[in-house]
């Protein structure tokens, strides 16, 4: 039953699919409409099965998985799931966009913007009056260049760029924020609004985040393990949750007013101390990289046969200190600078000039962003942690026991030592990481972002685990994040840092309550929060 | 009530998807267990003596006593082939060995190391590829004089540098990955991280370029021997017994044809079994 206002509609739609050989139920009877010029916002932690719903709605189900369905997925009167290849391509030319997690791999790197536009719009005038409505500056120029040499943000609005060229009837977009800076994120979600006021076109829009959907959706879906839990107006999903799994999926949610930890209370106190010398000490920090300005956009410089290289600094003349016990996040979006900082003080890149001192043993230690690569995919955990014990004379048996308690000091039962990386789960990966970088206490914790490919939940016990972690040992932290959320929860200060620079430093909750830069208000600004009821 | 999607749609894109992939594959695998079985216990096998005339010369295959006939003067092609795959198949294999751990060892030391070392290494490994292989093998092999061991020693020499290329590309790739640098963190000695967290990470791409070498390396040997230059008759070779009797290919197809087909069998088993080993191999993320 199709009302006429629904531009696709989904019924009563179980779905499952063969993975590492085992077939596996991901969706199970979903139903729901889009509506004509509407936005639907699809929420669900990662494996609930909404990455897929949208590609059952594009008709790309990768048949390598064995597809079975049952229901129906239409889309405007097609249904996606049995119509030939032809008609699939028709549905998808003429009422479908897409856009979507990471442009970089979605657009074609060997074709310039132009081409790829063009294979929708066949008319460059036209290119360039849809680059311009999506907010691209100098359209006619960037039709030249390879998406290599945009910036994510830009990547994105190319690809809504195309989205829109067929004037469809839906636009699916699949975490279309992910990637990008809250900044950017900002922009975009106010393009996609401009895109539905323009065009007339419905969005779907997937995210982890119930605060990017409460901001642009109209209604909202939530999907948990395949099953829709609950539908409605946006407002009302997200200030009056029906469902538990919303009300947990809004607690887990890290926002600017969580409670901070009651342990460190005093900890805004001991950075100002001088009687004890400082853990870290970053002096006049920089590190530059000569780059190759070949074409690149914004250039008005001929490019010669000669050197042509440049220099641009990742890091330009940082100065910090950072007190025994005490935890520094580091906020800023990508680019600034604040991972190769984290990594001059891991010892893992030269600075260019100025000095890092670190003061007590342990040396450095650091929690990747993503566990599953830091961890050697073909040695146990086991291995991994014992191998920070080698140093030490230890016997087998004492390396075992050491192991097994560091497993157990996060929370991960002893059997985990004998199971490989690619057994466990992400937020177990992160805790073996963590076990690792703590079994020794270092000289400093250094974080970066560690809980950024985790989902809400799983962070928010990933971030107490390093705080309990941190008061029992009594660690210094170094904490990048891009989240001023995490960083208001996670640090003692926050230093905000911009194009290499720190541009504010600052007791956490004054950085966040009351920011003295026009940089760190915007940061703010962008952040998604949900507001209450005007009335509350 | 489940319907299936349309046929045209679940269609796997390629033979790793399909049930029958993994028994195929093992099959593969078992084939060249079984040659290189075959090969060692040759002269066990062998019904009769390869050097000996045993019969009437030129008789045809499945002949009484002689499964694939007799050559020109009367030796028995069935042992004289089994005799010539053992030369070929475990000088094939000797080669690839030797040229995976010469070009193993450089390799990852020039992957791991970098800077100065990896520049020199690399230069040397480029001053070997730029040499026409098998030309300087001849040559090789001309110095030395003919024989079989020489010509292994010529052939190893041109063949080690490819490993070390390939291999040196791997080690690079995985050296950049966060979890060497994680290890290096953690404080793990040199010899450690390279053998520990690199080495085993570069074992399947070495496994699945060494298995589907060993194929262009009989090839390479028989045509060597073909020349004159490898193993020296009355010693069955079979590349040389083709070269041989190719003049007897229109009157007595068996004589030249059954080397000839040994070596083509030989090779589409090397590298039909290098595929396999690739496919059963777990993809590395």
């Amino acid at each position: 039953m199709t009302t006429p206002a629904a531009v696709a509609s989904i019924t009563d739609f179980s779905l499952s699919l063969v993975r590492n050989g085992t077939r596996s139920s991901v969706l199970n009877r979903v139903s729901f409409d889009i509506r004509a010029g509407e936005i639907l916002g699809l929420v669900g932690e990662s494996g609930s099965g909404k990455s897929v719903l949208a590609l059952s709605l594009l008709g790309l189900l990768p048949p390598t998985s064995h597809p079975q369905a049952v229901g129906s997925v239409t889309v405007s009167g097609v249904d996606m799931l049995r119509a030939d290849q032809a008609e699939l391509r028709r549905v998808r030319r003429d009422v479908l966009g897409a856009i979507f997690q990471d442009p970089m791999t979605s657009l074609n790197p060997t074709m310039r913007i132009g081409r790829q536009i063009g294979e929708v719009t066949h008319d460059d005038a036209e290119s360039v009056r849809l680059l311009e409505t999506v907010g691209v500056r100098d359209a006619a120029l960037r039709l030249r260049v390879y998406p290599h040499e945009l910036s994510g943000g830009l990547r994105q609005r190319v690809m809504a760029a195309i989205a829109v060229a067929g004037r469809p009837g839906l636009i699916v977009a699949d975490e279309p924020t992910t990637a990008l800076d809250v900044t950017v994120q900002a922009q975009l979600l106010d393009l996609l609004r401009e895109l539905r006021a323009d065009f007339g076109c419905s969005v779907l829009l997937i995210t982890h985040d119930l605060g990017v959907a409460d901001q642009i959706a109209d209604r909202l879906a939530v999907l948990h393990h395949g099953e829709l839990v609950e539908l409605g107006p946006a407002a009302d999903v997200v200030r009056h949750p029906q469902h538990d799994y919303t009300t947990s999926l809004l607690a887990a949610r890290l926002t600017l007013g969580m409670e901070r930890d009651g342990r460190f209370a005093g900890g805004e106190k001991i950075s100002g101390a001088t009687d004890v010398g400082p853990a870290v000490r970053i002096t006049g920090l920089r590190r530059t990289f000569a780059v190759r300005r070949g074409r690149a956009f914004g250039s008005t410089r001929r490019r010669g046969r000669g050197n042509d290289a440049q220099e641009i600094a990742a890091v330009d003349g940082v100065d910090l200190t950072i007190a025994p016990g005490e935890a520094l996040a580091i906020v800023g979006e990508s680019g600034s600078g604040k991972t190769t900082l984290l990594r001059i003080v891991a010892g893992l890149e030269q600075p260019t000039s100025g000095s890092v001192t670190l003061a007590g043993s342990g040396g450095p230690q650091m929690v990747f962003q993503d566990a599953g690569s830091s961890l050697t995919p073909w040695l146990s955990v086991g291995e991994t942690l014992g191998e920070r014990l080698l140093r030490q004379d230890l016997s087998k048996s004492e390396i075992g026991q050491r192991v097994i308690a560091a497993l157990a000091a996060v929370d991960l039962p002893p059997e985990v030592a004998r199971a490989r990386p690619g057994e466990l789960s992400g937020g177990q990966r992160q805790r073996v990481a963590l076990a690792r970088a703590t079994m020794i206490p270092p000289a400093v914790l250094l974080c970066d972002e560690p809980t950024s490919a985790l989902d809400a939940s799983l962070a928010k016990n990933m971030l107490a685990l390093i705080r309990d972690l941190r008061a029992r040992l009594g660690m210094t932290v170094l904490f990048v994040t891009h989240d001023l959320a995490v960083a208001r929860l996670m640090g003692d200060r926050i230093a905000v840092m911009r194009a290499g620079r720190v541009v504010e430093v600052g007791p956490a909750e004054q950085v966040v309550s009351s920011p003295r830069e026009p940089y760190t208000k915007a940061l703010l600004a962008a952040v998604p929060e949900i507001v209450e009821d005007a009335a509350s | 009530m489940t319907t299936l999607l349309p046929k045209s749609r679940i269609r796997p894109i390629a033979v790793g998807g399909s049930k029958l992939a993994r028994p195929v594959a093992w099959g593969l695998i078992g084939l060249l267990i079984l040659v290189t079985l075959v090969a060692v216990f040759a002269k066990v096998l062998a019904p009769d003596n390869p050097i000996q005339p045993v019969g009437e010369p030129n008789l045809p295959p499945l002949a009484a006593g002689h499964l694939l006939g007799t050559d020109q003067i009367g030796r028995d092609l069935l042992s004289r082939t089994l005799i010539g795959v053992q030369a070929s198949w475990l000088s094939a294999l000797a080669v690839v060995a030797g040229g995976l751990l010469v070009g193993g060892i450089v390799g990852l030391i020039a992957g791991a190391t970098g800077g100065w070392v990896d520049t020199v290494l690399m230069r040397v490994t480029d001053l070997f590829l730029a040499l026409p292989g098998a030309l300087v093998a001849i040559a090789i092999v001309a110095a030395l004089g003919s024989g079989l061991t020489n010509t292994l020693i010529g052939v190893s020499i041109v063949w080690w540098p490819y490993y070390a290329r390939i291999l040196r590309g791997e080690v690079k790739a995985l050296a950049a990955r966060p979890h060497v640098e994680a290890a290096r963190l953690s404080g793990v000695s040199r010899t450690r991280l390279l053998t520990r967290h690199l080495l085993p990470g570069v074992v399947p791409t070495a496994i699945v370029t060494a298995s589907l070498d060993i194929g262009n390396v009989v090839l390479l040997l028989a045509a060597l021997s073909f020349l004159g230059l490898g193993q020296q008759a009355p010693a069955p070779e079979l590349g040389a017994d083709t070269a041989r009797t190719l003049s007897q290919l229109l009157s007595q197809w068996w004589v030249p044809g059954v080397p000839g087909l040994a070596v083509l069998v030989l090779s589409l088993i090397a590298n039909l079994g290098g595929d396999a080993v690739r496919n059963l191999l777990p993809v590395r993320r």
